[in-house]
């Protein structure tokens, strides 16, 4: 049976198909996220199985999650990114117990219990500033690219004390520090450090050990290192970080009753 | 002005019933508008009109003087910017919403009020209160905070003693031992009709829903028609039960935390458009101040008034352990597979109080708990309608929903 996950995230749309009997993933893909959100995920999808030389009628159940799950009319029924990314973090990492997501504005830590189920979640409410938008306008601000500002997170050595309460506020912080002459390096790591401790506020009583970094942030690599050092514990990235939402949705809908045809 | 309080009627139905009156559901629809025609004709026979904003207010006291007793708590956004002229942006918006409507003049009922009772229950009420003063008479009711210290209840009494004096000297009323008495049969029976209804939601197919339920109220206790309406809607949903076993079982839910004040529903919709049933609120505007009643017959009416209302377990008191009692026997009772907290923006003490209850859920109850902070805007309602479908995902796969 093959089944499909499509993840309608703020910055990006994610799909796997997945195949149920061979337990494995036949083809992902990403999309930029736009304003026809449902023919943006319907072009990708068509796209995911023209690669893996099948027809629309081969896929025997859709989930969509992400926050414009309830967009994508196509599928059959949607499932929240909470369920779906604990669902695909444990598929991959079958040790895992905590999951911290951060995506383009969104940051949630998760809990397991045994067989990937969620134990017990938190998520950020108003505010961006624990957030993947948050590192953007810091990029853009400091007019460098992701990979730019990931180098430099790296050399910093004296990370700068940023706001984690407000993303705005925060962007004003930086401008008044790198006219004071801060060096660019510790004012990224001071960024990274900001949005790492929010997310350890969020943790608490959530984050046992193993725990497993997901969501497209997670792919700054020194967002994991800045985590471990809030959090005191070790944070693996998890394989395919941006994939973990669509990829959970592809096994929910296996898991699905209604969708097994 | 009258419909400016008027909030939605839930999509309840509003047939009228065979005698021709509202069926109760539409009667408590227009609630807002009844009370409007109530406190507008009792104002013109000359009786006081008197703002309540807390549930430790003895509604028994100003009843007894003959007046009416109006709860102004704000339920609206529309009037939080007029508030934040004067209040920090960083407050409660029950307490901006109320003091919103008192500086854009749009209650009528704030307008009319010849008295405000102001309850020292909460830091950021007790200072609004000292900027309403200024154009409001006002009556100062302080509240001590050790739930179980008698010398404290000593003090309370003693409160509500001087407020009734001062009811009989602003009002050139005398309130008697018997008026007492009546105010408080009267006031035990509307706790009783409403804790009836609300105990329908015991069921495993309850005939009415948590927003429905919330509709089955006044603003202004001690209304006839109202007490008749209750009477009729208990009988027509006892008769009336739910089919069972059709459709999915339901979440149930047992919400706490903050009071949902008319016209601020929104996180009660968002729970029930997720798939629950709010089969009860542990919350001043839900079970919480019905649970118990005066002891109408004792030898002192007005000590078992102030008895019953200092018991109230508002996370004001400190400890506050009744609270987790009630919890405990509202979980038995109503059956619930979640505890869902609700926390106005700012509202400390419920907010850091919520470290118990979460312990509770966890570690007693066995139940998962969710913990909202939210205000009257409605711009993060996808947000929570994303956590709230996570937690009822996760209770479906462990029970197998």
């Amino acid at each position: 049976m093959i089944c499909a996950g499509i993840d309608v995230g703020s910055r990006a749309i994610k799909a796997v198909l997945f195949d149920t009997e061979r337990r494995e993933i036949l083809a992902s893909g990403l999309a930029a996220q736009g304003v026809a959100q449902e023919r943006l995920a319907a072009d990708l999808f068509d796209s995911l199985l023209k690669n893996a030389r099948l027809e629309r009628p081969c896929v025997s159940g859709i989930v969509a999650t992400g926050y414009g799950r309830h967009a994508i009319r196509f599928a059959d029924t949607t499932v929240t990114e909470i369920t779906c990314h604990a669902r695909g973090v444990y598929w991959l990492a079958p040790d895992a117990r905590s999951v911290i997501e951060i995506g383009g504005q969104d940051s949630k830590v998760i809990g397991l219990e045994n067989g990937g189920r969620v134990r017990d979640f938190a998520m950020n409410d108003r505010c961006a500033a624990g957030t993947g938008r948050f590192l953007e306008m810091v990029a853009a601000r400091l007019e460098m690219d992701w990979d730019k500002l990931a180098q430099l997170g790296r050399q910093g050595t004296k990370p700068a004390q940023i706001s984690n309460i407000c993303a705005v506020f925060a962007e004003t912080e930086i401008i008044g520090l790198l006219a004071e002459g801060a060096p660019l390096p510790d004012v990224v790591a001071g960024v990274q450090n900001a949005i790492a401790t929010r997310v350890a506020a969020l943790a608490g009583r959530l984050l046992s050990p193993p725990v497993y970094f997901t969501g497209g942030v997670a792919l700054l690599p020194g967002m994991a290192r800045a985590l471990e050092e809030v959090l005191a514990c070790p944070v693996q990235v998890s394989p395919r970080p941006q994939f973990t939402g669509a990829l959970g949705a592809a096994l929910s809908a296996a898991a699905t009753p209604t969708s097994a045809g | 002005m009258k419909s400016a309080l008027t909030g939605d009627a839930a999509g309840l139905p509003t047939a009228a019933g065979s005698d021709g009156r509202p069926a109760p559901l539409a009667w408590f629809a227009g609630m807002m508008d009844h009370c409007y025609d109530y406190a507008e004709a009792a104002k013109s026979q000359g009786r006081p009109i008197v703002g309540i904003m807390c549930e430790f207010t003895p509604r028994e006291i100003i009843l007894a003087a003959g007046a009416v007793p109006v709860c102004l708590c704000g339920g609206s956004a529309a009037t939080i910017p007029a508030a934040e002229q004067f209040l920090p942006a960083n407050l409660c918006p029950l307490i901006k919403s109320t003091f919103g409507y008192h500086v854009t003049g749009k209650n009528p009922f704030l307008n009319w009020a010849d008295l405000v009772v102001a309850e020292t229950a909460c830091d950021g009420k007790k200072k609004m209160f000292e900027l309403m003063s200024a154009t409001k008479p006002m009556y100062i009711l302080e509240l001590p905070q050790k739930a179980d210290d008698p010398d404290a209840l000593e003090h309370w009494t003693a409160e509500v003693r001087k407020f009734k004096d001062y009811m009989d000297q602003r009002f050139h009323t005398h309130i008697t031992d018997a008026k007492l008495r009546d105010a408080a049969r009267l006031m035990n029976r509307e706790r009783a009709l409403r804790r009836q209804l609300a105990d329908l939601l015991t069921l495993d197919s309850p005939p009415l829903t948590g927003r429905q339920l919330s509709e089955f109220k006044s603003i202004i206790s001690g209304i006839e028609e109202d007490l008749q309406q209750y009477e009729r809607a208990i009988q027509l949903f006892r008769a009336n039960p739910a089919p069972s076993g059709t459709a999915r079982p339901q979440i149930r839910v047992l919400l706490t935390g903050v009071p949902i004040v008319h016209g601020a529903e929104r996180v009660l919709e968002l729970i029930e458009n997720a798939g629950a049933v709010v089969v009860a609120q542990e919350n001043c505007t839900g079970l919480k101040p019905i649970l118990d009643d005066v002891d109408a017959d004792g030898p002192d009416p007005l000590r078992a008034i102030a008895r019953k209302y200092y018991h109230l377990p508002c996370s004001v008191m400190t400890p506050n352990t009744r609270r987790l009692d009630t919890l405990r026997s509202l979980a038995a009772k109503f059956r619930p597979h979640c505890v869902i907290e609700l926390i106005w923006q700012a509202c400390l003490t419920y907010d850091v109080e919520s470290f118990h209850v979460r312990k509770l859920a966890a570690e007693e109850l066995l139940l998962p708990h969710l913990k909202i902070t939210t205000d009257y805007s409605p711009s993060d309602s996808a947000r929570i309608s994303a956590r709230l479908e996570a937690l009822f995902e996760t209770i479906r796969a462990r029970r197998a929903l």
